[in-house]
């Protein structure tokens, strides 16, 4: 089997993100709620993991290079059975292997990231690989829009245009904010797509919570003739699900308590899928 | 000692297609035969090291054996944090070459010299760090590093200041190579890179009965036999005690 033919049920996905942030007392909910969509497309029609293998070396590779989102892939991997229950109940605490910010020793995390603008990179050489070995593996990098204010993002997007890396596409969760403030206010970011454009790349703009028009974009930037690597710019909201915590900065901080917990499930079991 | 450099390389990218050398736009004629016997092997990343490193660990995890060359002022000094998290947190197998380690490149400014290399890398769990001292044990140094299938550095001091060794050492990790054996072992040098030839003059000049020890290692070291040199070595009344020249070699490095 390579693709999963599992559910991925945006719904079950938040609802193990805030079980998982409330046993561990963690923060980084809005980050990881952003990407729940783009996530629950590539891992359900996407990614290609042979006998469900992570590290099975005709894999496709999918880096989450925003590693503060990791809670969202913790909840996709629990899905495909990678991990046992206690890792997810057991989250955070002493001892635990599932950490605040993703490790690559974790199967199906490919990087260890949190420090920001790393991810792409590695990405990068992933798909030169690829490339040189001749195989059809893709190689996916998420990036958040905050994180494209490191340097080697560009220096790597150079070279990925400069080799030709088709089999390359970085995801921008562009949900208009990082750690302090909006993008806005700490260092405009223009046009995302247009500026990935002028480096080279083929870029899309979509609604990153519309899973049909998630998975069009991917089939469309993939079945392009173009030899150029792919851009998905994906608008998001961050916290998306459980509306007070939709476009508030503070849940990239805020723990939950017993009453946040309860109100959060509730609003996430209520929404629209 | 370039030379011995490039075609010990060329040497294992012929054996092993696997074998890629990167370098940020770095090498002015050192990869002329490279190139032209390893062409498809050879990438240019451009002025961008963090991207760089960070494609070496990418290339690495899809199966490639990177070498990653640059001055050691760039590589690795400028992408410590990228060593550190994409490459040695997984131990893969990329080799890192800073060249023109130490004041190599002493005219040229501070933005080419590099004196913190090892004290840098030193600090970073799961990276090694080979520092050979002429061409006979670069050519060791690149044997083992590609041998050991993990992260490694290797600084080349790059001036050749002549061979301290008369044919390819045999490496252990962590261990010393005597360079000039003592009549009397009341005193012993420790040096490393390209400074071992000017250890050696030293020794002949003012203690010509004194023993000079090569480290290719830096880390790993043999602390054992670090502690049976010095034992040995008592000193004499107009030098301090060998501790001395240890602690002093160590803040050097």
């Amino acid at each position: 089997m390579i693709f999963q033919n599992k559910a991925f049920d945006t719904k079950v996905l938040r609802k193990t993100v805030l079980d998982m942030a409330f046993a561990g007392s963690t923060v980084h909910i809005g980050c990881a709620f952003s990407i729940i969509e783009l996530l629950a497309v590539l891992y359900r029609n996407h990614l290609r993991y042979p006998d469900n293998d992570p590290q099975a070396l005709d894999r496709d590779y999918f880096i989450l290079s925003k590693g503060h989102g990791v809670m969202a892939q913790y909840a996709c991997i629990r899905e495909l059975g990678w991990l046992k229950d206690e890792a997810f109940t057991g989250y955070f605490a002493d001892g635990s292997d599932l950490k605040g910010l993703s490790d690559s020793r974790v199967p199906g995390l490919e990087v260890t990231s949190g420090s920001l603008g790393h991810g792409f990179s590695v990405g990068v050489g992933m798909a030169m690989g690829v490339k040189l070995r001749g195989t059809d593996q893709k190689t996916y990098a998420l990036v958040g829009d905050g994180e494209i204010n490191e340097g080697p993002i560009w220096e790597g997007a150079l070279f990925a245009a400069h080799h030709e890396l088709k089999n390359f596409m970085v995801i921008v969760d562009e949900n208009g904010f990082q750690a302090m403030g909006s993008t806005q206010e700490v260092l405009e970011l223009g046009s995302i797509q247009a500026k990935f454009e002028s480096f080279g790349f083929e870029a899309i703009t979509i609604d990153g919570h519309n899973e049909e028009a998630i998975d069009n974009a991917i089939k469309q930037l993939w079945a392009s003739a173009s030899v150029s690597p792919k851009a998905l710019i994906a608008k998001t909201v961050k916290g998306k699900g459980v509306p007070f915590m939709e476009n508030n900065n503070m849940w990239h901080y805020t723990r939950l308590d017993s009453e946040t917990y309860a109100q959060a499930l509730s609003a996430v079991s209520e929404s629209e899928q | 000692m370039r030379a011995a450099f490039s075609d010990t390389l060329v040497r294992l990218a012929k054996a092993d297609p696997n074998v890629l050398l990167l370098t940020g736009d770095h090498g002015y004629a050192l990869f002329d035969d490279f190139r032209r016997e390893c062409p498809k092997q050879y990438i240019n990343a451009g002025i961008a090291e963090q991207n760089m490193v960070g494609m070496a660990a990418g290339l690495a995890r899809a199966g490639f054996r990177p070498f990653v060359y640059g001055l050691a002022a760039f590589i690795p000094v400028r992408v410590v944090e990228q060593i550190k998290l994409d490459v040695a947190h997984d131990q893969l197998p990329v080799i890192f070459i800073g060249d023109g380690a130490g004041f190599v490149y002493s005219h040229l400014g501070t933005s080419h010299q590099s004196t913190e290399d090892i004290a840098c890398t030193r600090a970073i769990p799961n990276l090694a760090i080979y520092s050979p001292a002429d061409r006979f044990e670069v050519t060791a140094c690149m044997d083992k590093a590609y041998q050991s299938k993990s992260s490694v550095y290797l600084r080349m001091g790059k001036s050749d200041r002549g061979d301290v060794h008369s044919a390819l050492p045999e490496l252990k990790a962590g261990s010393f190579l005597e360079v000039k054996s003592g009549k009397f072992s009341n005193i012993a040098f420790f040096a490393t890179g390209s400074l071992v030839s000017t250890a050696i003059d030293i020794a002949v000049a003012t203690y010509p009965d004194a023993t000079v020890w090569s480290a290719p290692f830096i880390k790993p070291l043999d602390s054992q036999q670090v502690t049976a040199i010095c034992k040995q070595s008592k000193g004499n009344d107009s030098l301090p005690p060998p501790l001395y020249f240890i602690k002093t070699f160590f803040s050097q490095c």
